[in-house]
This record gives structure tokens, C-alpha cells and sequence, in this order.
């Protein structure tokens, strides 16, 4: 049963984004999210640089997230993974999508999540900048960012062809499962082959079939990563091409 | 003192990359019964590893206490906090402050350690200087710590931790990496923390403590018998910018083939 809750999520359309409000999909838990209400988060604009968002988030970054705790005064969270852990901590008392507190299976969530965040995120994150918004063309960096993200994905690959329920841990889709799902979804943007990793690529569609991460996936605005999988190299490259300026001129004001 | 486990947690690492040194460093600070099993770096990759961590990456630890194998230093440490931090030494009870902790750890672990580790690769591991990446991620190192800065100097004089009034593990899990720092930037220890005082003096606090003292000093032991200097190149290399030299030759050579 899901518990009374005051949840405003600050996010937008990415792979971290998209954790938490499957997270809270799956949980069936209300919440508001920006594009759902006035606290609009906008990259192009640098919203996630204003004095009230770094009140939430000193680091600048989405998703971050507020909820009247326990003691009736406001929690701000941030980082994607911490979240995660929150919101299961609280209100998945039914275990649906976690393990309890200090279980083998707890800690063993505990791995891939740190993992995701460690490994799979930022080392597709630096593919997606290497190949698509970095000023110039540098063939070193795709690659060897490209080689990190495609060994990583095999690594969960193996990981999910070897275990009987088909996720990541234990018996049940669970946090872990989640925190890599947006990225995974996103191969194509990253230039990445999903067919290359079978097991990957199943799982990915499995995850599909729920309810809650369908709905969730599409918060603030629909989710398009899997679309471009049908596209051409050039046509995603097109795509890129809109988000360059503002990645830029992002970087230039992170390094004043 | 923390609750002691009977058997000793065995800590699998290969020792000049920082992230061991993080869990290390924690067991050390805990008083934990605890023995390393130091391996070359050149087998992270290969078996019997990879069937402890699958991801074949340092470190990874197996507790024979609960039977359990654990890997991903920032799992590492929620594990052995909520274990064995039974009183609390390191962390907070209330269920606020936990969250807090984790958030912090978890943005050492996606915001500190891969930039970190990136620069480090353009400024030195790799043949050729291709500045738009070195500057790419010495900006971002410049930035993180600026977070930081401005979190502390929110903070009155006498809390200077990143949560509650006490130093916690989420403080801890910084420290190898800023360790490097003037290594990963090369600079000067001055130039790295310009702009940062209270980031220096939390870290420069931190690194006096005698468990980081004693984490060092088994660092340079086990690098020793590997034949590694405290830096990671190889004994008989006098300075990095001959070992530079030399990958950068090796590279040379293994393009002409």
C-alpha cells in the first residue's frame, strides 16, 4: 500500500530522469513533476542553474526531488540512485520493487546500482558527448567510449542470459533494473548496436510490458529513445544537432 | 568501537588506482578485522576475479561472516556501515541523515570518480594530448569541488562535514580521489584548491587522520612488491614524464606492426 506523500520531482527527458518517475510509477505513489505543474526545468533555459534549483540541488542537475519527511519538515534529495533508494526505503513496504533493508538481495541491488551510476552512466554519458555534441570530432574519444559503454553492456549481458528470472537480482525487476533501463534505451542515440547483446535486448523489452515503467518513462514529455533505433546514423546525428548549441554554451558557463 | 566480525573481511585490489584505498581506508577508520588479497592489475580482467566481480574492477570484498561477496566501493561501504557501525561512529541513525549520507556517496561515486579518473587518462595515460578533453574534464573537477565549497562554506565552523556535525563516511568517500588531485590536474597543491579553502581544510583534516595515515602506508608496501612507485610507474622510471615517454614509444611501436 502506498503511503501519503508530498512528492515533487524536478526533472526532465533523460535517462536519469526517467528512474524516478518509473520508480514512482511503479509504486503508484502521486507526485508532481514539472510539466505537470509550474516547476518547469528547462536545459535550453539553464533553469537547473538558478539560485531556487540549486536550493534543492547544489550541483545543478536533474532529477532531485522534495517530500515532507517523516518529522512533517521538507527533504530535498538529489542523485538519481539516492532517490531511488529513498523512495523504496519509504514506501515499498511490500518489497515490489526492492528487498528488505540489509537482505543478501538488498546488498546485491546494491552493486548494480552502484555500478550504473560508477560505470554505465557516466561512460555512455562521455560516448554521447564524444560522438554527438563535442566541438570537434575526436575519433579517440568515441572510441574509447564507445569500447567502455559496449563492455559494460556486456557485462549485463552475461549477467541477465545466467539468471533465472531474467533480472538483475533476485526473482523480481527491482531499482537495479530500472537505473539502467533509460540508458540501455538509449543505445541508439549512443550508437551502439543493442542486438549485439541478446539477453540485453530481451530484458529491455520485457520491462516494456509493465504498466508502471510505460507511464513512466514518458514523464515530463514521451520518451523517444526507442524510436531512434529505426532511424539512420545521420537522421539521429540531425536530432543531436538541435542540443549542441546549448551543451556548449552549458560548458563554457561550467568552466567560468 | 564498531562491532568486530570474528573472520576477517578478505578486500580484493590491485593497489595504485584510489578506490580500493576508499574501502581501506574505512576499515581502518572502523577498526575492522580485515586481510587483502593485493593481485596485479594486469589480472583484474581475468578469472578467478571476474567470478568475484563480474565487472572486473577493484575492489570487491567477501565477508565469510554472512557469506557474502560484494563489489562497487560505494556498495562496499553502505554494506559495511550497516553492519558494522553499530555504534555509529561514522554515521547517523536518524533515517533523514541516512538518506543524506547515501546522497552524497552516490554523487562522489557518479560526479567525483569517473571525472577524476577520466582526466587523469587524457593528462597522463594517454600517448597523444588532446586538450579539449583534458580541459573537458579538469573543468568538471573544478566545478565538483566548487559544489563542495559552497555546501561547507553554508555550514557553520564547527560542522564542517557534508552531513550532520560529524565526519561520516560520505566525507571519507572523497578522500582518495582528492588525494590524487594534484597528480590528475598537475598542478601545484595550491593551485588545485584555489578558490576552495574550506574544501582543503575538510580534506587536508581528513588526510591527518592516522587510519588514512595507515592506509598509505600499506598502499606503498604492496605497490613495493609489485615493483611500483607510490605514483604507479614503474621502479627505474625516474619521473612521469619518462614514463609518458615511454607508453607514448610503446604506442609508436605497436602502431608500426
Amino acid at each position: 500500500m502506498a503511503e501519503k506523500s508530498d512528492i515533487h520531482l524536478y526533472t526532465t527527458q533523460t535517462p536519469n530522469g526517467i528512474k524516478v518517475s518509473i520508480v514512482l510509477e511503479e509504486l503508484g505513489l502521486t507526485y508532481k513533476a514539472c510539466g505537470h505543474d509550474t516547476t518547469q526545468i528547462e536545459f535550453s533555459k539553464n533553469t537547473q542553474k538558478e539560485p531556487w534549483f540549486l536550493e534543492i540541488n547544489p550541483n545543478g542537475r536533474i532529477p532531485a526531488l522534495t517530500d515532507t519527511f517523516e518529522d512533517g519538515k521538507t527533504i530535498r534529495l538529489f542523485e538519481s540512485a539516492s532517490i531511488m533508494q529513498y523512495l523504496v526505503d519509504r514506501y515499498d513496504k511490500d518489497h515490489k520493487i526492492s528487498y528488505p533493508y540489509g537482505s543478501r538481495e538488498y546488498w546485491e541491488v546494491n552493486n548494480w546500482l552502484f555500478w550504473q551510476m560508477g560505470g554505465l552512466g557516466p561512460m555512455q554519458g562521455q560516448l554521447n558527448h564524444f560522438n554527438r555534441y563535442a566541438p570537434e570530432k575526436i575519433e579517440y574519444g568515441i572510441n574509447r567510449y564507445k569500447n567502455e559503454t559496449r563492455r559494460l553492456y556486456r557485462t549485463m549481458d552475461t549477467a541477465l542470459a545466467s539468471s533465472s528470472s531474467g533480472y538483475l537480482v533476485g526473482d523480481r525487476a527491482t531499482i537495479a533494473d530500472f537505473s539502467c533501463w533509460g540508458w540501455v534505451a538509449a543505445a541508439a542515440m549512443a550508437g551502439v548496436d543493442i542486438n549485439e547483446f541478446p539477453a540485453l535486448k530481451q530484458w529491455r523489452d520485457r520491462l516494456l510490458e509493465r504498466p508502471g515503467l510505460e507511464k513512466g518513462r514518458h514523464v515530463p514529455s514521451p520518451h523517444r529513445a526507442l524510436e531512434q533505433e529505426k532511424l539512420t546514423d545521420e537522421e539521429i546525428e540531425k536530432q543531436a544537432e538541435k542540443n549542441r548549441a546549448w551543451v556548449q554554451a552549458g560548458m563554457k558557463n561550467d568552466a567560468k | 568501537m564498531a562491532t568486530n566480525p570474528p573472520e576477517p573481511i578478505r578486500v580484493w585490489l590491485t593497489p595504485p588506482g584510489p578506490n580500493s584505498w576508499k574501502v581501506i581506508f574505512l576499515l581502518e577508520e572502523l577498526g575492522l578485522n580485515y586481510v587483502i588479497k593485493s593481485f596485479s592489475f594486469e589480472n583484474v580482467k581475468k578469472k578467478p576475479f571476474t567470478d568475484i566481480n563480474p565487472n572486473g574492477r577493484v575492489p570487491a570484498i567477501e565477508d565469510p561472516n554472512t557469506d557474502l561477496t560484494l563489489w562497487e566501493s560505494g556498495a562496499i561501504y553502505q554494506y559495511l556501515i550497516k553492519t558494522y557501525d553499530t555504534k555509529r561512529q561514522l554515521s547517523h541513525d536518524a533515517h533523514k541523515e541516512r538518506h543524506l549520507e547515501s546522497q552524497w556517496l552516490h554523487f562522489q561515486m557518479s560526479g567525483q570518480g569517473p571525472y577524476y579518473g577520466q582526466c587523469g587518462w587524457f593528462q597522463h595515460l594517454h600517448a597523444e594530448k588532446i586538450q579539449s578533453a583534458i580541459g573537458r574534464y579538469a573543468n568538471e573537477i573544478k566545478r565538483v569541488i566548487s559544489v563542495l565549497e559552497g555546501v561547507l562554506a553554508a555550514k557553520d565552523a564547527d560542522k564542517q562535514w557534508l552531513v550532520g556535525d560529524k565526519m561520516t563516511y560520505a566525507d571519507m568517500a572523497f578522500v582518495p580521489w582528492n588525494f590524487r588531485l594534484a597528480e590528475v590536474l598537475n598542478q601545484s597543491w595550491d593551485e588545485v584548491w584555489d578558490g576552495a579553502p574550506r574544501v582543503r581544510a575538510w580534506h587536508e583534516g581528513m588526510v591527518g587522520l592516522p587510519s588514512w595515515k595507515r592506509s598509505m602506508e600499506i598502499r606503498a608496501r604492496l605497490m613495493d612488491e609489485q615493483g611500483l612507485q607510490w605514483n604507479g610507474v614503474p621502479k627505474g622510471v625516474e619521473t612521469f614524464d619518462q614514463y609518458e615517454k615511454d607508453i607514448a614509444a610503446r604506442a609508436a611501436a605497436g602502431e608500426k606492426k
